[in-house]
């Protein structure tokens, strides 16, 4: 278990290494810089021009930006924002917090709607209530989380004449405002989740039901309420881990639709805006993040198996 | 009763120095340089009730809150209210005093004797002398300092600081538009050595060391710039407000929702025809505005086939404006000849008397056959991906250009793309969308003239243009300046290095409980200097 834990934290590196190199050289291939958003149409003066490319080291070669750039993240340090002018690990932690409250509240309904609609669709296949639920899951999954969060803000305002508030505010500062902002974004996220995550538990119980062990145990006369939990439950719970984590990267990853969307500060929408402004500290800073938390969610996964799982615990 | 027009047009050429002289004697352009309002931003409301804070919904948000190395519209809407210059950008088309209390000019246009606002205090509690003048404006004009605003400034050839209250700027050349220059977008004044710190651009993110009358209090990229009222403003009992709520919004449909349920106070629409959604909404005030802003079509004077003037020339006449205005802003604007709506009273040439301003498809097609294209060809017109006018305005130009034998490829590209394009002079075919201060040479002389006094991005290179914009700058009687660029125009209008293609209306929304805001032809947020909450 060391051992391939081990194995695992070395191929991180590597990713690591070669996923910032990747886009370290990607943005730049882009034609444009931060120089070009800061000038605007005020451009066309070569000496501003040349001071703002020294002062940002972009004057430098590649390679030697990209070690400097690697020497201070060994250092501790991500840098600062060209276009902002703050610390880039500031900018990314604050906005990292936002995205994972979204996430993981996402994830939370994903669960608490998705798993009980599939276990319940799944114990009686091509009842009335798997059809419902099969209608539920098609339109989750075949509506864009965009064009759902369009629909919920324009339902709120129509409907309910309420908007959500104009500021994100973080729980700590208050928890009610905080819900009442992250509501339409969690609904938008979470229908499509919750949909995912139905279908899959679905599947997972209609399959398990048919083994033999459980038609072996109904045959037995067990009552339904025990070969779900006993045999049911235990044996599928390792496909919902694994697939909560997967979940985790995609809400992680469709989250900039919804940040975007309702203005959320969050990491994908502070991504975007440093994809557009070419701020490429900021970039390579949140790029770094979004490999360690997907590297970390897969640890924590095979950390779960292991807990779940005595086979995967002696191995 | 006066025609309303007469009225205006008289206002507006007043203001700008064009009616001959006063009645002391003095040319008009010097009266108007001379004579300064007590505040420039308009009329105190002896109604006012002060508190509050207002709650202005944002479509762009300014990447950073620096008046020296940001150019961006975007940041300088919002920084005006930080941040002061010794002069303002009055909507008249002047320059007037601000930080500066009055303006005297040498006989040679060659020296600028400003007399310093007292009792002017920065946000960081320091009095404002001529000294901290001297620092900012030497700052800025040295290129090695990187701020875009480097080339407006770099007719300064020294700046003296002989008492705390005076500052003698001396120019290598005569330059009318200097006042100008020394307003808000590059001509602010901060305290002196503020840059000596190495975080100090950093800083300016987090704190503000202007004489505005706010100060930053919080700055959340993404999400909102929050100001309080400075206590120490110059003019005493101003702002009204005790402070403004910038709320970024991601698109216009969230200002729009924010708007009906009144979580915004004020919003300036990024769509004008945005404003019919909200058309008999109770207790919301709709008013509209001419602007400074021009949505125009750039041609390359050096690109494939526009390198003909005869091509550029039947472009111009294919192209019915008013047709590209209406389907791209449902026609909540102004159709343009060869200057923004906002100025054309007072600087522009009447645009019946420009004659590739009209609609002439059978003239364009003789133009292209004498120019040997008769059998039509291929041409790509770029818009920028965000820009939501230009596409429905790429649609038309290809219909209005296919009788001609034009055939357009539209192509979309990222804004970051299309800058270095432009910064380059690599246009093309393109749209732009960009706005000015009200002043010719600010408006023309960066884009249109050769290099290297200018930045010529299409290329243009034509003499008898940089000629008349250089008559232009150095001319200080408005009545003659006005001749040359009236001039220029009719060059411009001839040899079509752009089309203008029109101003899109400033269409401000309020909640009814929101009294004394008047919004400036910029578009920047100087109202809320004199903006107030009813109860």
């Amino acid at each position: 278990m060391t051992e391939a834990l081990l194995r695992r934290l070395g191929a991180a590196l590597v990713t690591m290494v070669l996923a910032t190199g990747a886009v370290f050289l990607l943005i730049r291939a882009v034609p444009g810089d931060a120089i070009g958003e800061m000038l605007g149409q005020s451009a066309g003066d070569p000496a501003a021009e040349a001071a703002l490319r020294a002062f940002f080291g972009l004057d430098r070669p590649l390679w030697s930006q990209y070690l400097a750039w690697a020497g201070d993240v060994l250092q501790g340090d991500l840098g600062t924002s060209m276009r902002q002018g703050l610390p880039v690990a500031g900018i990314i932690f604050d906005a990292f917090l936002v995205t994972l409250e979204i996430g993981l509240v996402t994830l939370v309904v994903a669960i608490l709607v998705g798993v009980p609609l599939g276990l319940a669709a799944g114990a009686r296949p091509g009842g009335i209530f798997d059809m419902v639920v099969e209608g539920f899951t098609l339109l989750g999954l075949s509506a864009p989380v965009f064009w759902t969060g369009m629909v919920l803000l324009i339902l709120a305002d129509a409907w309910l004449g309420w908007a959500p508030p104009l500021i994100y505010t973080p729980p700590g500062i208050s928890l009610a405002d905080n819900l009442e902002g992250i509501l339409l974004p969690v609904l938008a996220l979470g229908l499509l989740q919750a949909a995912a995550y139905a279908q899959f538990t679905r599947q997972q119980t209609a399959a398990l039901l048919r083994q033999d062990f459980v038609r072996a145990a109904t045959a037995r006369g067990l009552p339904a309420r025990v070969i779900f939990g006993r045999h049911v439950l235990r044996n599928i719970a390792i496909p919902l881990v694994t697939y909560a984590g997967l979940i985790l990267v995609q809400i992680l990853g469709g989250v900039v639709v919804v940040e975007t969307l309702f203005g959320i500060p969050g990491l994908g929408r502070t991504l975007l805006a440093a994809i557009q402004g070419r701020d490429y500290p900021v970039l390579q800073g949140a790029l770094l993040l979004a490999v360690l938390v997907a590297l970390l969610v897969n640890l924590l996964i095979d950390l779960a198996y292991a807990a779940i799982d005595p086979r995967v615990r002696g191995a | 009763m006066p025609h309303p027009m007469i009225d205006r047009r008289t206002a507006l050429l007043a203001g700008a120095g064009l009616l001959g002289t006063g009645l002391s004697g003095m040319p008009a352009w010097a009266q108007g340089a001379a004579g300064g309002e007590a505040d420039p931003y308009g009329a105190d409301d002896p109604q006012a009730r002060r508190g509050g804070i207002l709650t202005i919904a944002i479509a762009n948000e300014p990447p950073n809150l620096d008046p020296f190395h940001q150019a961006g519209d975007a940041r300088t809407a919002v920084t005006v209210l930080m941040y002061q210059g010794l002069m303002f950008e009055h909507a008249s088309g002047t320059a007037k005093p601000l930080l500066a209390e009055s303006m005297a000019i040498s006989d040679d246009g060659l020296a600028y004797t400003f007399n310093i606002r007292r009792g002017v205090r920065f946000h960081t509690g320091q009095p404002m002398t001529s000294a901290d003048v001297k620092y900012s404006y030497d700052y800025v004009r040295n290129p090695s300092n990187g701020s875009p605003g480097a080339a407006d400034f770099g007719v300064i050839s020294e700046i003296e600081a002989p008492d705390d209250h005076t500052v003698v700027i001396r120019l290598s050349e005569p330059n009318a538009s200097l006042p100008m220059t020394l307003t808000n977008r590059f001509g602010c004044v901060v305290p002196r050595d503020t840059f000596a710190n190495p975080q100090a651009r950093a800083r300016l993110s987090q704190q503000s060391v202007g004489t505005g009358p706010f100060m930053l209090q919080e700055f959340r990229p993404q999400s909102h710039i929050r100001m309080a009222r400075f206590p120490n403003y110059w003019r005493q009992g101003q702002p009204y407000l005790d402070g403004v709520l910038f709320s970024v919004q991601p698109n216009a449909a969230s200002v729009l929702v924010a708007l009906r349920s009144r979580r915004v106070d004020l919003a300036l629409l990024a769509r004008p025809q945005d404003a019919e959604q909200l058309q008999g909404q109770a207790g919301i005030n709709i008013t509209s505005a001419l602007s400074l802003r021009q949505c125009s079509l750039d041609l390359d004077c050096n690109h494939a086939q526009l390198k003909d003037q005869r091509v550029r020339q039947a472009i111009a006449l294919a192209i019915d404006k008013n047709a590209v205005m209406q389907a791209s802003i449902g026609g909540k604007g102004k159709v343009l000849g060869t200057i923004p709506a906002a100025m054309q009273e007072s600087w522009g040439a009447p645009i019946e008397s420009l004659p590739f301003q009209k609609t002439d498809p059978a003239r364009a097609k003789a133009l292209l056959a004498e120019a040997g294209l008769g059998d039509g060809f291929a041409l790509d017109l770029i818009s920028i991906i965000g820009f939501e006018w230009m596409d429905p305005a790429a649609v038309t130009i290809a219909q209005q250009l296919a009788p001609i034998g034009i055939r357009l490829n539209l192509q979309r590209v990222e804004l970051g793309v299309w800058l270095n394009a432009f910064r380059t002079r690599n246009m093309r075919f393109t749209f732009n969308d960009w706005g000015t201060q009200p002043d010719p040479h600010l408006l023309y002389y960066r884009h249109f003239r050769g290099t290297p006094r200018g930045a010529d991005f299409r290329n243009w290179n034509n003499a008898e243009a940089n000629r008349l914009m250089d008559t232009g700058m150095a001319t200080p009687d408005p009545a003659k300046r006005r001749e040359a660029y009236l001039g220029l125009q009719k060059v411009m209008d001839e040899t079509v290095p752009t089309l203008m293609l029109f101003s899109p209306d400033l269409v401000t929304v309020s909640q009814q409980r929101v009294r004394n805001y008047v919004q400036h032809p910029t578009g920047w947020w100087f109202g809320l200097a004199k903006a107030w909450i009813a109860a």
